[in-house]
Formats: structure tokens, C-alpha cells, sequence
């Protein structure tokens, strides 16, 4: 059979999530919201026509996975081949010690294991096998320690590698990966014991284009051994609680910076200015740091700064009218400030704006009468604030809103009204109790939606007839209470469905896994807190995309989940109760 | 069968496979050989060779092919891989790109 096709290779996600429409949610005043989990692995999606069956391709991995303990070794096959073999077990989990032999020699090129369960330094010699061959190695949370690193040696091509989380990894491990000079993405996320000193192993590391080290209190000082590294592209040193301006020195003269992280560090407005020099920096994230508005005068001077991260940095409305000098902004966070709607006045002119975050600031009904000339809007954060249903008046003429976030404002039914022209919306978030069926009544013209979010809501089965326009949803919460079996027929129809949380509905019975059953392209399901029994769990089968499933406080355990994981959910990998 | 509505697949050892175009179409590469314009041969003669895959792996591949078609449908049933054929048979999938 011919060798291995030119198939292409599935490059990670940038996990910086920087340029998410939607913002990720969290825990907010009590209610028990599941953060959905992100996947760093290539998320092998089932994905085909309605009605066709699976590929032969995908049936004999499932076999060889099924009959793994048969197979001595893959090096015969095609590389892409034995790829796709070792990336279904990890997926499904079934990937060994053991059976990680077959892989000796198979000349992998991208090997994800992070988060797998039971890596260590055993692993390290069938990984390093790979040799030149290697180019992408993602070993987070892994067991590995510096001694593991060693092997690396092997694999001279290695571009990118990930060793986030890693507890056992130490100075002395940097110097074991200090020769790997073709890498270009290197991550080192929470490390508690690298210091300065350690990084002058990165001094070595010319082609570096991306470098994380997020979380990693002991750096301080440890800049001035990437100052040579002019290909640097894209700098995370996030919650570094040690840096301070003088490490900003280090960057002034990294000029290809594109994007820099240092939220919830100790630089101050004189830090910034250091940065002024760094013309084609576009992402700058600076939430948490201890400035004022008087670093918007250094970063007035950034001709391609499209992206401004400044939640959290107290600002107040003093020095805003400096906002109205950074024209090139596409993307604003200002929230958790105690800014006024006096300071909304200055964003008017800033018309390239595509996003914009004021959750919990000090704003009202009145500031957003000047975002209505904000025509590239596509995204926009209100959450927590004190806009109500006259302010959305001022949003009907934000025609390329895609995604809306009102939870915890005082909208109510009656204002919903002035959304039903937004026919771009992709994304409205309405959590706030006050919201009923009849505020959902007055959105039936949106069929675009693909985010519905009435989570904390009061909708009730009635409500959720005027769910079926919206067949295009991706993701639907509904955790008010008021939800019995009888409004899930509304929701079966949604074939669209990869996210559905209606925990907290108390009512719902088995009967309503019954109907969920046709939602085959669903990916996460929550129906905690309700009447579902270990019963209902034989509706799941056909749900070959779950990977995540949350049953806490129903009457089902662990163990039944983990039956029904091991006959027919393969990809099942997060679920609860565990 | 009619024989303007089938094709014949032929293996390595020379055994022929007459079987439904529409069966054989459910291979992508095959698919490919027989609609693409400008001529392959196959096109012409309903006729393709593979020197690479034996008869034995062939047989199945056809097997899938139907049952592929019966699957999508809605006659939903197991497709049993005998397990020392599966690795011969996953290299010849991805040829056919099936």
C-alpha cells in the first residue's frame, strides 16, 4: 500500500481564547453553573451526513482499539495510520504502558497525551522512538520528571511542546531541552520551582515563536535570557505575580512581539512604557496589573494594538478620556472597573470596535446611548450592570451584534422586543431571574441563534414552544426549575444540539432522556439535580459524541456511568458522579 | 444486474468483484475514477485494478460497501471485522478513502 499520505496535521487550538465571541462562564452569585470543559486534544468529532454510517476507516480503529492487546507493533503502517490508532485510544482512553509498545519506531509526528492518565518517564522511551520525526509533544499533567527529558534529545525536529502543569519539572529539566533550537511553541504552565536561572536554558531556543509561562511565580529576572530571541512572536507569562517593570525592560526590544500576557503582575504604568517600541503588537492583556489610565498615553503609540485586555485593573473614570486616542481598537475588555457611564463617551469614536466587556462596571440605561454609533459591534458584555429594558432602545441599530450578554441586568420581558431586529445574533446570554417565557416570545425572529443561555430564568414547559424556531442552536441552558418532561419534546428537535444543561429541573424524569436520545451530536449533557435514575442511562447509547455527562444528585452512580462508558460511550471522559 | 449499473473491481491475484456502481461509489477514490472527465481508463471500461489489495480484503470492502449503503438507509446493523484481516483492511481504506 502506498506510504504515508499527505494528510494534513491537526494543529493544536491557540488556547489563548483571546478571540472568543463569547466569553467562558463561571460561578456566579451561587448558582451552581458547570464550567464547560475545553479540550486541548484534536476533538475527534463524528461527523457525518445524516443517516451515513461510519467510515471503514473509523470501524478498524475501533477495532484494533477493541483488540489492542493482539497488536505487537504498528511500524508497518503508514504513519498517518498508526496516528489515527494511537489518537482514538487516547480519546477513548485506552492507551497503556503496554500497549503504547506497538508504537515503537511508527514515526509519529503528533503526540497529545495531556491530561492522559498514568504518563510517566516509562513513557518516555517509545515517545523519544519517534525520533526526528516527532514535531508536537503535549505531555501536561504528566508524571514526567526531569530525568524523562533526557530522551528528548532524540527528537531534534521537535517544534512544539507542551509541559504545563508538570510538578516534577525543575531547572534541571530546561537544560535537558536547552538544545531543542527547532523549537518554536514551548509551555511550562504553573511551575512552582523554575527560576530565573533556569530560563537561561531558553537562550538557545532562536526559532522560539511562542513561549507560556503562566502561573510561574519564581521568574522574576529571568527576561533577560529571551532578550535574544527576536522571533518571538507571542509572550504568556500570566499571574507571574513576581514580574515587575523592570523585567519589562528585557521586551523593549523583542519587536516581533505580536502578543504579550502579563495580567495580575506587578507592572505599573512606567513598565508599559518600556513596551512602546513593540509596533506590531496587537494583543496586549494587562487585567489585574496595578495601572492607571495614564499608560493609555504609551499605548496610544502601538499603530497595530487591536486587542486591549483591562479588566481588573480598578481604573476609575479619571484619565478616560484618553480612550478615544486607540482608533485601531477592535477589541476592548474594560471589566470590573469602577468606570461611570461618563466614561462611555469616550469609546464613540472608537468605531472599529468588534468587542466590547463592561461587565460590572458602574454603567446604566444612559451610557449606552453612546455605543450606538458602534456599528462593527459584534460582540458585546453588559453583565452585572444596571442596564435595564430602556437602554436596549440604543443596541436596536447594532446590526452586526453576533453575541449578547444581558445576565444580571435589570432587562426584563417587555425590552426584548428591541433585540428581535439583531437577525446577526448568534449568542444572547438573558441568566436573570426576571426573564419568562414571554421575554423568550419576543425573540422567535432570531432563528440564527446557535448560544441560548436562560439559565437562571423562570422558563416554564410553555416557554420552550418557542424554542423550535431556533434550529440552528448549538447550545441551550435552561436551569430555572420550571422545566417538566413535557417541555423537553420542544428541545428533541434541536438535531443541532452539542450542549444542553437543564439541570436543577427537578421534575424531569426519565422520560426525558428518552426523548434526548436523538440528539446524537451532543457533547456535553447536564440533567443534575432531577429524577433521572440509572434507568434512563440505556437512552444515552446513541450519544457517541458525549464526552462530558453530569448526573450529580440523581439517582445514578458512578458506577452505572462507567458502564455504560465502557460498552458504548468510548469518548464519555468527564462525567459525575465519578 | 444491469451491466451499464455496475463495475468490476479487480485484486491482486487477477479475481474479479461485479458489484453496483452505486455500491462501489461509497469509496471516494473510486468515485473519483469513474465520474472524473478527461479519462481514466476505468472510466471508459467500468473496470478497475488494484494490484495491492488481495482478494480476500477486497471481498470485504464490497461487503462494506453494501452494508454502507443498507446503514445509511436505516438498516443499522454490527459489521463484524474478522481481527487478522483489520490492519490489511485499514490500509486498504485508506486507499479507497472509505
Amino acid at each position: 500500500m502506498g506510504g504515508a499520505c499527505s494528510r494534513k496535521r491537526d494543529q493544536l487550538e491557540n488556547e489563548d481564547g483571546l478571540h472568543r465571541g463569547v466569553s467562558g462562564r463561571y460561578c456566579k452569585s451561587g448558582s451552581s453553573k458547570w464550567l464547560a470543559t475545553t479540550f486541548s486534544r484534536p476533538v475527534v468529532e463524528i461527523q457525518r451526513e445524516k443517516g451515513k454510517g461510519p467510515s471503514l476507516m473509523e470501524l478498524c480503529t475501533y477495532k484494533i482499539r477493541e483488540d489492542i492487546n493482539n497488536y505487537g507493533s504498528f511500524s508497518m503502517l503508514p504513519r498517518d495510520l498508526s496516528q489515527q490508532i494511537f489518537n482514538e485510544l487516547v480519546n477513548s482512553q485506552c492507551l497503556t504502558e503496554v500497549s503504547l509498545e506497538a508504537f515503537r519506531d511508527c514515526a509519529l509526528q503528533d503526540l497529545y497525551l495531556g491530561d492522559y492518565p498514568g504518563v510517566n518517564n516509562n513513557w518516555m522511551d517509545v515517545i523519544s522512538s519517534q525520533g526526528s520525526s516527532l514535531l508536537s509533544l503535549d505531555l501536561s499533567s504528566s508524571d514526567v520528571t526531569d530525568s524523562g527529558l533526557i530522551y528528548l534529545k532524540d527528537c531534534d525536529h521537535l517544534q512544539a511542546l507542551n509541559l504545563n502543569y508538570c510538578d516534577q519539572i525543575s531547572n534541571r529539566g530546561l537544560q535537558h531541552i536547552s538544545g531543542l533550537s527547532n523549537l518554536t511553541s514551548l509551555s511550562f504552565r504553573r511551575n512552582n520551582v523554575i527560576t530565573a536561572q533556569g530560563m537561561s536554558a531558553f537562550s538557545g531556543l532562536v526559532n522560539l515563536s511562542k513561549l507560556d509561562l503562566e502561573k510561574c511565580p519564581g521568574i522574576h529576572g529571568g527576561l533577560v535570557h529571551i532578550k535574544g530571541l527576536t522571533k518571538l512572536e507571542s509572550l504568556n507569562i500570566k499571574w507571574c505575580n513576581s514580574i515587575t517593570d523592570v523585567d519589562m525592560k528585557s521586551l523593549s526590544g523583542l519587536t516581533n512581539l505580536k502578543s504579550l500576557q502579563i495580567s495580575c503582575s506587578k507592572v505599573t504604568d512606567f513598565g508599559i512604557t518600556y513596551l512602546k517600541g513593540l509596533q506590531k503588537l496587537s494583543i496586549l492583556n494587562l487585567e489585574g496589573c496595578p495601572i492607571t489610565a495614564s499608560c493609555l498615553d504609551s499605548l496610544s503609540v502601538l499603530a497595530s494594538l487591536s486587542y486591549l485586555n483591562l479588566s481588573r485593573c480598578n481604573f476609575s473614570d479619571d484619565g478616560c478620556e484618553k480612550f478615544s486616542k486607540l482608533g485601531n481598537l477592535k477589541v476592548l475588555n474594560l471589566g470590573f472597573n469602577d468606570i461611570s457611564d461618563s466614561s462611555l463617551i469616550h469609546l464613540k469614536g472608537l468605531t472599529n470596535l468588534e468587542s466590547l466587556n463592561l461587565d460590572s462596571c458602574r454603567i446604566g440605561d444612559d451610557g449606552l446611548v453612546h455605543l450606538s454609533d458602534l456599528q462593527r459591534l459584534k460582540c458585546l458584555e453588559l453583565s452585572d450592570t444596571e442596564v435595564g429594558s430602556n437602554g436596549l432602545r440604543h443596541l436596536s441599530g447594532l446590526v452586526n451584534l453576533e453575541s449578547l450578554n444581558l445576565s444580571f441586568t435589570g432587562v426584563t420581558d417587555g425590552g426584548l422586543r428591541k433585540l428581535s431586529g439583531l437577525s446577526s445574533l448568534k449568542s444572547l446570554n438573558l441568566d436573570a431571574r426576571q426573564i419568562t417565557d414571554a421575554g423568550l416570545s419576543a425573540l422567535t425572529s432570531l432563528t440564527g441563534l446557535t448560544h441560548l443561555d436562560l439559565f437562571g430564568a423562570r422558563i416554564t414547559d410553555a416557554g420552550t414552544n418557542y424554542l423550535r424556531n431556533f434550529k440552528n442552536l448549538r447550545s441551550l441552558e435552561i436551569c430555572g426549575g420550571g422545566l417538566t418532561d413535557t417541555g423537553v419534546k420542544n428541545i428533541k428537535d434541536l438535531s443541532s444540539l452539542s450542549l444542553l444543561n437543564l439541570s436543577q429541573n427537578c421534575n424531569l424524569t426519565d422520560k426525558a432522556l428518552e426523548m434526548i436520545s436523538g440528539l446524537t451530536g451532543l457533547v456535553s449533557l447536564n440533567v443534575s439535580n432531577s429524577r433521572i435514575t440509572s434507568a434512563g442511562l440505556r437512552h444515552l447509547k446513541p450519544l457517541k459524541n458525549l464526552r462530558s455527562l453530569n448526573m450529580e444528585s440523581c439517582k445514578v452512580t458512578a458506577n452505572d456511568i462507567k458502564k455504560l462508558q465502557s460498552s458504548h460511550l468510548h469518548h464519555l471522559v468527564n462525567f459525575r458522579p465519578e | 444486474m444491469k451491466k451499464v449499473d455496475t463495475v468490476k473491481l479487480i485484486s491482486a491475484e487477477g479475481m474479479e468483484f461485479v458489484i453496483d456502481k452505486e455500491a462501489a461509489m461509497v469509496s471516494q477514490t473510486i468515485r473519483n475514477m469513474l465520474t472524473s472527465p478527461g479519462g481514466f481508463a476505468e472510466a471508459e471500461h467500468g473496470e478497475v485494478t488494484f494490484p495491492e489489495i488481495s482478494a480476500v480484503i477486497l471481498e470485504k470492502i464490497c461487503q462494506y460497501f453494501y452494508w454502507s449503503l443498507q446503514y445509511s438507509r436505516g438498516k443499522e446493523t454490527e459489521f463484524h471485522i474478522e481481527p487478522e484481516l483489520t490492519l490489511e483492511l485499514m490500509m486498504a481504506a485508506n486507499y479507497l478513502h472509505t
